[in-house]
């Protein structure tokens, strides 16, 4: 068994990326999304654990924007995503149209607390 | 009759001047009440007498006992010093009593006690009130036989030459008193916690209190240098006591006569009593070592105008004026160790203020990022001196909203972030509305 762990973890990958090219394109874009915002925020607390948290605010608004806009696009995902049955009845366009409304609500907030 | 007329207004506008007394911009005594035993001391003790009245005090000269004394009239005090040279009385004379004379001492007044041997329980009485303890044994002196002056009687050794001076200029003045000072009479002790008596002509090591007439059954209770022969007080209120244990001390025949003391060669022809009473009484009498403080001024760096409330990290200036009174003018007073602290419950600032030489203080120094109410305040207590306490009360306030830093460029990043996010959304909403 522990042989074989390179190879496992290679299989591993392989069945991922086949079951992943299969998601549908919308769903990619917003994974894409998801990271590119995750990755804002990683780059944010980085730079904060360099330079120091002085204008504490602006860094939490920052960090927050990020984490707020990638949590959103999850809940999105879940919701427009067909394969889910627990959401079958909602129609993807309310779930777009909620994800507006708290994505303008979310920006309003930061854009009060960047300082 | 112009001229007459002119004389009468002159003198009436000079009338608050010459009703001159005890005040706080002249702070001399002026009037001074002696109480004797009997007057004969009045003549033989002319010479310290004569010393105040050409300083400029007018001494009034009454009996003890007389029943005409009084300390106030109408609620007014008389005087503005007392000098008890009367230690054998056992009660005054008028209204004056023990609670009288503390209340004397307490509205600002100065006091000067002689006690002798077989002081009366009065004045033992006043002199606990003041802090100092005579030695209860009525009958004892203090007596030292190696610190003795010497005499062409061989004497029982309680005629005291001592040199043991407290080293304080303003209290006995700046010039060095040489000749050791003549003392005969009972010793007293000073408690060690009143941290407002101080001894300034101590006994020397080898002295202790007793009956030179009987033999010492018991060891002593007073030895050593904690016998005080003359202590001074100076209350919180900066009214000054002096306190001595002997009313011979200021005797004419002291003042003159020469002095040896035993074991030393050297004979100063006059005693060190006249200076060191003369000095001593120049301080009591507050013309020396009384401190006055005014103008108290503070304001922010390039404004001029006190405001009613400062900033947190304002930067002020502070400065106050210091004057000493020389006896008949108020001098600028140089030192280097008069500290300012803003304070609110503790210093969060404490400044030694630089002095320009010509009496003002000042410093400047930044607001502590700390809002509240503060208090600028200079407690000077220097020993000698009057006790200078201010204090001035004022607020400190946080920044206002709109007074806080915007667009700092460590923040630059985060402000990116955000405004990313922003378009990053809108790019996403197209292309999820147009990506079917």
């Amino acid at each position: 068994m522990a042989r074989s762990t390179s190879k496992d973890a290679q299989a591993l990958f392989q069945s991922l990326r086949s079951a992943y090219v299969a998601t549908p394109s919308s769903l990619k874009i917003i994974d894409l999304y998801v990271c590119f915002a995750v990755f804002t925020a990683i780059i944010q607390v980085v730079y904060m654990a360099v330079v120091g948290s002085f204008p504490f605010n602006s860094f939490l608004s920052g960090v927050l924007s990020c984490v707020g806009t990638a949590v959103l696009a999850v809940c999105l995902r879940i919701q427009v995503n067909k394969e889910n049955k627990e959401f079958k009845d909602l129609p993807p366009e309310r779930a777009f149209a909620d994800f507006v409304l708290c994505n303008l609500v979310l920006h309003l907030v930061i854009m009060n607390f960047l300082g | 009759m112009a001229k007459f007329l002119l004389y009468i207004t002159l003198t009436i506008s000079l009338l608050p001047f010459l009703a001159i007394s005890f005040s706080p911009e002249i702070p001399t005594d002026r009037r001074v009440l002696v109480l004797l035993d009997d007057f004969a001391v009045k003549s033989s003790h002319s010479l310290f007498f004569d010393s105040l009245k050409s300083r400029g005090f007018e001494l009034e000269f009454k009996l003890a006992d007389d029943p005409n004394i009084g300390l106030q009239r109408y609620g007014q005090y008389l005087y503005d010093a007392l000098v008890l040279f009367c230690p054998s009385v056992e009660r005054f004379g008028g209204s004056i009593n023990v609670a009288s004379i503390a209340d004397f001492v307490d509205s600002g007044h100065d006091l000067i006690i002689a006690a002798d041997t077989n002081a009366s329980d009065l004045i033992r009485e006043i002199s606990t009130e003041s802090g100092v303890d005579f030695d209860e044994n009525a009958a004892a002196m203090v007596i030292d036989h190696t610190g003795y002056a010497v005499s062409n009687t061989d004497g029982d050794h309680t005629l005291i030459a001592s040199d043991d001076l407290i080293k304080s200029d303003v209290i006995l003045g700046s010039k060095n008193i040489e000749a050791p000072v003549l003392f005969q009479g009972i010793g007293h002790s000073v408690n060690p916690a009143n941290s407002l008596v101080l001894q300034v002509l101590a006994a020397s090591p080898s002295s202790y209190s007793a009956n030179p007439q009987s033999k010492l059954s018991s060891p002593p209770s007073l030895t050593g240098s904690a016998i005080s022969l003359v202590s001074v007080i100076q209350a919180r209120n900066n009214a000054r006591i002096v306190v001595a244990g002997s009313l011979s001390m200021f005797s004419n025949r002291f003042f003159r006569s020469g002095v040896q003391k035993a074991g030393s060669s050297t004979k100063y022809q006059k005693s060190g009593n006249e200076e060191f009473l003369t000095e001593l009484s120049k301080w009591v009498f507050h013309e020396r070592g009384h401190l006055k403080a005014l103008n108290v001024r503070h304001h922010k760096v390039g404004e001029s105008d006190e405001p009613s409330m400062y900033r947190i990290s304002d930067d002020l200036d502070y400065s106050v004026e210091i004057y000493e009174w020389s006896g008949t003018s108020w001098e600028p007073y140089v030192t280097n160790d008069v500290q300012l602290q803003f304070y609110m419950m503790s210093p969060y600032v404490l400044k030694t203020l630089s002095t320009d030489k010509k009496g003002l203080y000042s410093t400047s120094f930044k607001v502590p990022d700390v809002y509240g109410v503060f208090q600028f305040k200079v407690e000077y207590q220097r020993l000698g001196y009057t006790s200078l306490s201010l204090s001035k009360q004022i607020p400190v306030r946080p920044f206002r909203h709109n007074e806080y830093e915007r667009f700092l460029p460590a923040a630059y990043p985060y402000y990116g972030a955000s405004f990313s996010m922003m378009v990053g959304f809108f790019i996403f909403t197209v292309v999820h509305l147009y990506s079917k």
